[in-house]
């Protein structure tokens, strides 16, 4: 628009795809409106989707125009025919990644397939998360292969979600601000620490810990690994345990500042481990350190972005401990 | 704040004109790509127009009529006349119903029967359609159009909370479904969902509260999630959320409003995704529902409701405001000076 106006002969191939897309449009209407079921059918709703990824009714029609075909009966030709498709689908998830029409039909054809490959698919979704480790419709895939792979499984899914477990540990080692990852071992870990006796459940949470903590201290300031870290105190065995976990992590956090005390989050994790260490055990923190806090939501609340939230925090703790605002004690900011 | 130049400018009248000439643009390929959704353009177009108090800007009858046309045999609506029906555009066709204040010309059973046979009575999920794929974008549907009619209870609702539960993860978001990453538009889904349902005590609203504050990036922009790009629509889904949560002060709504100001198109008007980029009516209405929220006074907007994304009047007259009675009392806003 503003790099000028279009010459006329931009101006007419412009008409053209308009009249050539309304016309192929109007086809695959005409079609549908009469129920064709046919290769004709497929074709032609093929080109259009080619063109438009997001036009659900011709997707939906695409399937019943499938389920129509006499051959459909035939377990063998239907094979062939969603093995096509699925082709077909490679190639337009490639062009746009982010459809949920696309990837929804991608889930039918693999459904109605008579001998669905599922390790395929599986190898597909890792190919898929190594262009784009964040995708989210990559992982959704990814959990949707898995659900099946665990559903088939001698073993009631053990080797399945130990395998998908390390594929999260791989992720993470490549890059530790990955939310998708750290977010599905979160939903695997659960079943993984189940399976095991008291000492290795032990032994794994113990490995958790330190892999969060080699995370922290790779990114202090990334929030994927902190919002693991806190998650972790949920699935201790008891509050005892908790205390424990609270402890070496306030130690860790004070290890961090030391290196570097510009550090924002840790800052703000640091009075969150004190607070939460104050309600498991009262009076585990002594006056000097609640003290500190306040300091710390104080400095925290000078953050313009953030200064709601610390704000709130520090009155609701001064009310709590009974401290006044103590807004007379100046804070170095 | 204290910026050198002039404040921004909400352009009002721009705005107005570029969601009018939406229609008007036959001669563009786009118009053509995007018929699929033409009703929910035309809910975001509604949406953003009220609260710019210009409610009266797209000819009211043109729209109920056409919405109307676009309802389904099996009671459902498309996104365009003789398109499949889909819980999207049967939740949006709803919302411009009420808008347009013509609720009643709709056959509500035949609405309402259709959305509660999307549900799967024995996980409690809800399909988007005949398709079957489940969202907790489309348990909120569910449970919002059937709101409008009086009729939850045509669902099972437990079952839905106990999808959405299942859908909440160790950040204290919410996915698109159980082992789905949380997103901050799912989150929106979520809440809004639970909050007709009278179910926000399940949220855990400290944990999600300081995951939301954190989508807030220097720019002032919000992201969906950890480590993405800012972008206009996410001023809708993480600051309504905060809003339901009672803590809407735990962002930067200054610079929030800054930011959907700056992206905004001067010349033709509407808003982007971010400054630079080419202005739709989708994120012109997240933008605009953004402002609102975020206390935007440089032109008078009118007040949106955060669980239904429409002008609270509009909602007022459907009868739709109990939600806020489920509100858990601690939860109201206690801004800290």
């Amino acid at each position: 628009m503003a790099a000028g106006e279009p010459t006329a002969e931009e101006r007419e191939q412009a008409r053209r795809r308009v009249e050539q897309y309304r016309a192929l449009s109007a086809r695959v209407d005409a079609l549908r409106r009469r129920g064709e079921a046919s290769h004709a059918a497929l074709d032609a709703t093929r080109e259009l989707l080619e063109q438009n990824t997001e036009l659900h009714t011709v997707w939906g029609y695409r399937r019943r125009a499938f389920a129509g075909l006499a051959e459909w009966q035939d377990p063998e030709r239907r094979q062939q025919l969603l093995e096509a498709e699925l082709e077909f689908m490679q190639r337009m998830i490639r062009r746009n990644v982010k459809s949920y029409w696309m990837w929804g039909h991608r889930v039918w054809v693999l459904e109605a397939l008579p001998r669905p490959r599922w390790a395929h698919e599986l190898a597909l979704a890792a190919k898929l998360l190594a262009v784009d480790a964040r995708n989210y419709h990559g992982w959704n895939y990814r959990r949707f292969v898995v659900a099946r792979l665990r559903a088939a499984a001698p073993d009631g899914g053990r080797a399945v979600d130990e395998s998908e477990f390390a594929f999260t540990t791989e992720q993470i080692t490549r890059d530790c601000a990955n939310h998708a990852a750290w977010h599905n071992r979160s939903r695997l870990l659960p079943a993984i620490l189940a399976a095991r006796d008291p000492p290795a459940r032990a032994a794994a949470l113990a490995a958790e810990d330190a892999l969060v903590l080699n995370a922290i201290y790779t990114d202090p300031d990334d929030q994927n690994a902190w919002l693991y870290c806190e998650w972790l105190l949920d699935i201790q065995p008891d509050d005892q345990a908790r205390c424990r976990l609270l402890r070496a992590r306030v130690a860790a956090i004070r290890e961090l500042l030391d290196l570097d005390e510009a550090c924002r989050r840790p800052l703000a994790e640091l009075a969150a481990a004190l607070v939460e260490l104050d309600r498991l055990d009262p009076g585990a923190v002594a006056a000097a350190e609640r003290a500190e806090c306040m300091r710390v939501l104080e400095r925290l609340a000078a953050d313009p972005l953030q200064a709601g939230r610390f704000r709130d925090q520090r009155a609701a703790l001064g009310r709590q401990w009974g401290v006044a605002a103590q807004t007379q004690e100046k804070v170095a900011v | 704040m204290s910026e050198a130049a002039d404040p921004p400018q909400l352009l009002v009248e721009k705005h107005v004109a570029f969601i009018q000439g939406l229609d008007k643009k036959q001669d563009e390929l786009e118009y053509w790509m995007t018929e699929h959704l033409r009703v929910s353009g035309i809910y975001w177009g509604l949406v953003a127009l009220g609260l710019l108090g210009r409610g009266d800007a797209l000819d009211r009858d043109e729209v109920v009529a056409y919405v109307l046309g676009c309802q389904n045999a099996d009671g459902g609506f498309g996104g365009h006349t003789g398109h499949d029906s889909h819980l999207l555009y049967t939740m949006s066709a709803v919302q411009i119903l009420a808008m347009c204040d013509a609720l009643d010309r709709v056959d509500a059973e035949r609405v309402v029967g259709y959305v509660a046979g999307l549900q799967d009575r024995a996980t409690g999920a809800v399909s988007g359609d005949e398709w079957g794929e489940e969202d907790t974008r489309f348990a909120f549907i569910a449970v919002a159009v059937l709101s409008f009619f009086g009729a939850e209870q045509r669902l099972d609702v437990a079952g839905v909370v106990r999808f959405v539960e299942r859908s909440m993860n160790y950040d204290g978001g919410f996915g698109s479904g159980p082992g789905g990453e949380s997103h901050a538009a799912q989150v929106y889904t979520c809440l809004a969902c639970l909050a007709i349902a009278g179910r926000l005590d399940v949220v855990r609203r400290d944990r999600l509260s300081a995951w939301l504050a954190e989508r807030q990036l220097p720019s002032g922009g919000l992201n969906g999630r950890p480590q993405k790009l800012e972008d206009v629509c996410y001023s809708w889904w993480a600051l309504t959320s905060l809003h339901i949560l009672g803590r809407p002060h735990w962002i930067n709504r200054e610079r929030l409003a800054a930011f959907i100001l700056s992206a905004q198109d001067p010349a033709a008007g509407g808003i982007a995704d971010r400054p630079g980029n080419v202005a739709d009516v989708y994120h012109t209405c997240f933008g605009i529902a953004g402002l609102a929220l975020a206390g935007f006074d440089g032109v008078p907007l009118a007040e949106i409701d955060p669980v239904y994304c429409m002008p609270r009047a509009v909602v007022e007259r459907a009868g739709l405001r109990q939600w806020t009675q489920h509100v858990p009392a601690a939860w109201h806003a206690e801004e800290t000076e």
